[in-house]
């Protein structure tokens, strides 16, 4: 029905997509899967007309077209339901579903918002979302954004003849476990009205809901695995052209942390907006984990640490003293690290180089009477970009530049070369490739030898069980329950999710 | 691609087509006398455009520095009989002091740099009116000569007042590139939220950049005054604009982490050849705002980081 044939696309210096052949059957689910940089993005820019490919042709009922802008796929048919969500939050559900074709209920000028209302519900009928589609959409929470920009694509059923594909791209990324479910049993269903084709960096997920699924590799499509045939170890193996085994979390490197010490220690703090106490401490050497939805107070406990956020009660010990007042610059002279989870925004200054991000923690460490000593700085940052292998030309390369992977080294050796002994990672590895994510791995058992405590906020239950020596279950802000994750004893999957939902 | 690498050097380009074209249409213009006579008359529009590019350079405004160079003339006229070389001190400090206002409603009370430097832009000009009573008022002449004469005569042929604006964009220059707080104010314009996460007090920084933009604003309205032997609330006015036009031609865009006190220098040049340039091409100086609008319009669409807004409002 809808089909790629032999497509390519060069940008300058990158050959994205290299002769791609693509179909997708009437009420195929069609699982793209690739590691960052692997050509996933640009084949779905090129599937919803948001870029022209440079050769091949897309071939709809066999029947060359061509799109010059995704309104013009959006008359054949192709819709894109975006990771970052394009609904206006200031605006009703039936308003954004609407957006830009409100004529059909408007009568010079004026909107009938009875008509379009009851329009709004039909389409929400079909994502089985039963809200008020005059509710304004900041109201609602994420999953329920997701399924009405869903329903938004779906108008495109009555408004055009002919077949229905829709692209989700990583839809399931900010959703619970419930509420994945519940999305793959909904798209499923609708499989009667469209076809989907499905991006995902969840290897489990794609399996699950994917009827076929096309692994790519460096703008190839490596190959074109069934349902029947999926094996999540060899779709990874032609994702990154090696294996990935248990060693994949470094368990061989995890050794006991020093439990006759300890970094900080909470004891019955209570947080702003939560009626619950908590309890947690960390010793040099430990990986804690945080495990929970979103939501359910990870970041808030992050936050807590990192002196962003004030408790409303209870005792707060950090390396024997007692804190009272809470800000970020008494936590990173007491040797905190924060690893944000917007590397870009959070984390590295892009347009500042190498040594200007590194010291930016540490200024005072590097001046004299607020002069700062650059040839110091400068032997710090090559000193680094030695000892973790970051690829940057030179300490002067600007940050903004550097790959995820890279970036997030310089963030790593911003405070560990500041001495920091209590690091706090959230999503340490969102978005790298499989590569730098081992490298991220490796680093932190680098850090549990050198006496390091860190916390931890994982992107992945595989990754917070693989790397933690301690995994703390959190809900609704609660701590629910506590497991040691010795090597060889770890807790299951199971074994966590049961305490999660 | 291409233009991404030519953009950086864009500025002192322009200088020297500009230059050029004016030295064809008239040869004298060139003439080093000319040329540092030029650069002498400019001097304090580059002081002010000195103190307003740490205020951009951050990513903000201040839009106050015009009103504090009025009103600083008239306090420099009024209190030089009775304090003598003290009153620069006077002034210096008023213009800090009223930028670390600005800074302190702009970080602290997070009121927007374009309209708390325009609110206290406002109580400069105010207090201008109210210390002259209105009025243009007059140093004596003599006392100006013995204290700050210095400042506006002549070495050789290079007017005093450049080496005024040399030592002034060297400590500037200093600030920016080897002390912690033009680290920070580079950190800030070019991710603040980076900068904040790296456990910075940012706000003290940024109320240190006001305050910079200020006391330079300050010294300009000083200068101007010992040149005109005087001072007027309305006396400065065509500065401002000139000004923001001369750092943001220099390449320092408005929204901040690139560009700097160097830029400045070469986008107060630039300025100070258009206006030559009017002169030989006959603009009437009434119409000259009108050019300097159309530049910094044009300024601001070349070199403003489109990245870095989402929207504009």
């Amino acid at each position: 029905m809808y089909q790629l044939s032999s497509v390519d696309k060069k940008f300058p210096g990158v050959h994205a997509l290299k002769s791609i052949d693509f179909h997708i059957k009437r009420g195929e689910i069609v699982g793209l899967v690739g590691e960052n940089g692997a050509g996933k993005s640009t084949l779905m820019k090129v599937i919803y007309g948001a870029y022209q490919p440079d050769g091949g042709q897309i071939l709809i009922d066999g029947k060359p077209v061509h799109f010059a802008n995704p309104r013009q796929a959006m008359k054949r048919g192709i819709g894109m339901v975006f990771q970052e969500q394009s609904l206006i939050p200031n605006l009703t559900v039936m308003e954004n579903i609407f957006l830009g074709y409100e004529a059909q209920f408007t009568r010079l000028g004026v909107v009938n918002w009875k008509a379009m209302a009851a329009a709004a519900k039909k389409q929400l009928a079909k994502v089985k979302l039963e809200i008020d589609p005059a509710t304004v959409t900041s109201a609602l929470s994420f999953a329920q954004r997701q399924l009405v920009e869903l329903a938004k694509v779906l108008t495109l059923e009555e408004r055009i003849e002919g077949d229905l594909v829709i692209l989700l791209d990583e839809p399931t990324s900010v959703l619970s476990e419930e509420e994945v479910k519940l999305l793959f049993k909904l798209v499923r269903e609708l499989t009667s009205r469209a076809s989907f084709i499905f991006v995902s960096h969840r290897m489990d997920e794609v399996m699950a809901l994917s009827d076929r699924i096309y692994v790519m590799k460096d703008g190839q499509v490596m190959d074109v695995v069934a349902k029947a045939d999926a094996d999540a170890s060899a779709i990874q193996h032609k994702m990154v052209g090696r294996h990935v085994d248990r060693e994949y979390y470094r368990e061989q490197r995890q050794k006991p942390y020093d439990a006759s010490r300890t970094l900080f220690e909470m004891r019955d703090i209570v947080l702003p907006g939560r009626p619950h106490k908590l309890d947690l401490a960390l010793h040099p050497g430990e990986v804690l984990c945080l495990v929970g939805t979103e939501g359910s107070g990870r970041e808030a406990i992050l936050r807590t640490i990192y002196g962003m956020l004030a408790p409303v009660s209870g005792r707060f010990e950090m390396k024997g003293q007692e804190l009272r007042n809470f800000n970020p610059r008494r936590s990173v002279a007491m040797g905190v690290g924060y690893v944000p989870r917007e590397r870009k925004v959070e984390g590295i200054v892009s347009g500042m180089n190498v040594y200007e991000n590194i010291t930016l923690s540490q200024l005072g460490r590097y001046s004299r009477a607020g002069v700062i000593d650059v040839a110091r700085e400068k032997a710090l940052a090559r000193d680094w970009i030695r000892k973790l292998s970051i690829k940057a030309h030179s300490e002067f390369a600007d940050c903004g530049n550097l790959s995820g992977g890279n970036q997030q080294k310089v963030v790593l050796s911003k405070w560990r070369s500041g001495g920091s002994d209590i690091m706090l990672l959230d999503h340490p590895t969102r978005g790298l490739d499989i590569g730098a994510k081992e490298d991220v791995y490796d680093m932190i058992r680098d850090m549990s030898d050198d006496g390091v405590g860190i916390v931890l906020v994982a992107d992945t239950l595989e990754e917070a069980i693989g790397l933690s020596h301690t995994i703390v279950v959190l809900k609704d802000g609660a701590i629910r329950q506590r497991f040691d994750c010795r090597p060889g004893a770890k807790p299951s999957l199971y074994d966590l999710l049961h305490h999660m939902i | 691609m291409t233009m991404q690498r030519i953009k950086p050097h864009l500025p002192w380009i322009t200088l020297l087509v500009l230059t050029a074209m004016v030295g064809v249409v008239d040869p004298n213009f060139l003439r080093p006398a000319n040329l540092l006579s030029l650069a002498g008359d400019i001097v304090p529009l580059f002081i002010m455009a000195l103190g307003l590019t740490f205020a951009i350079y951050i990513g903000g405004i201040d839009l106050s520095v015009q009103s504090m160079a009025n009103m600083i003339t008239v306090i420099a006229s009024i209190y030089l009989a009775s304090l003598g070389a003290w009153v620069a001190v006077l002034c210096i400090a008023a213009g800090f002091g009223l930028g670390m206002v600005s800074g302190f409603l702009t970080t602290r009370l997070c009121v927007p740099s374009f309209i708390s430097t325009l609110a206290v832009g406002g109580v400069c000009f105010s207090i201008a009116q109210w210390l002259s009573g209105n009025r243009a008022l007059n140093m004596d002449a003599e006392q100006r000569n013995a204290v700050f004469g210095w400042m506006i005569g002549h070495t050789g042929i290079v007017p005093n007042e450049l080496f005024l604006a040399a030592a002034l964009l060297a400590l500037c220059l200093f600030i920016e590139r080897r002390t912690i707080l033009g680290r920070v104010l580079k950190a800030v314009g070019a991710g603040e939220p980076a900068a904040k996460a790296s456990g910075i007090d940012v706000g003290r920084y940024k109320m240190l950049a006001f305050a910079i933009s200020g006391a330079l604003a300050a010294i300009a309205g000083l200068l101007f005054s010992v040149k005109l032997s005087g001072g007027a609330p309305t006396i400065a006015n065509g500065f401002l604009l000139p000004a923001i036009v001369a750092v943001l031609v220099g390449g320092t865009p408005l929204t901040g982490g690139v560009g700097g006190v160097l830029n400045t220098l070469i986008g107060t040049l630039i300025v100070a050849v258009i206006r030559a340039s009017m002169l030989y091409l006959g603009v009437e100086a009434t119409q000259q705002q009108m050019l300097f609008g159309l530049v910094l319009i044009g300024a601001i669409a070349l070199t403003i980081d489109r990245s870095k807004l989402r929207t504009v409002k």
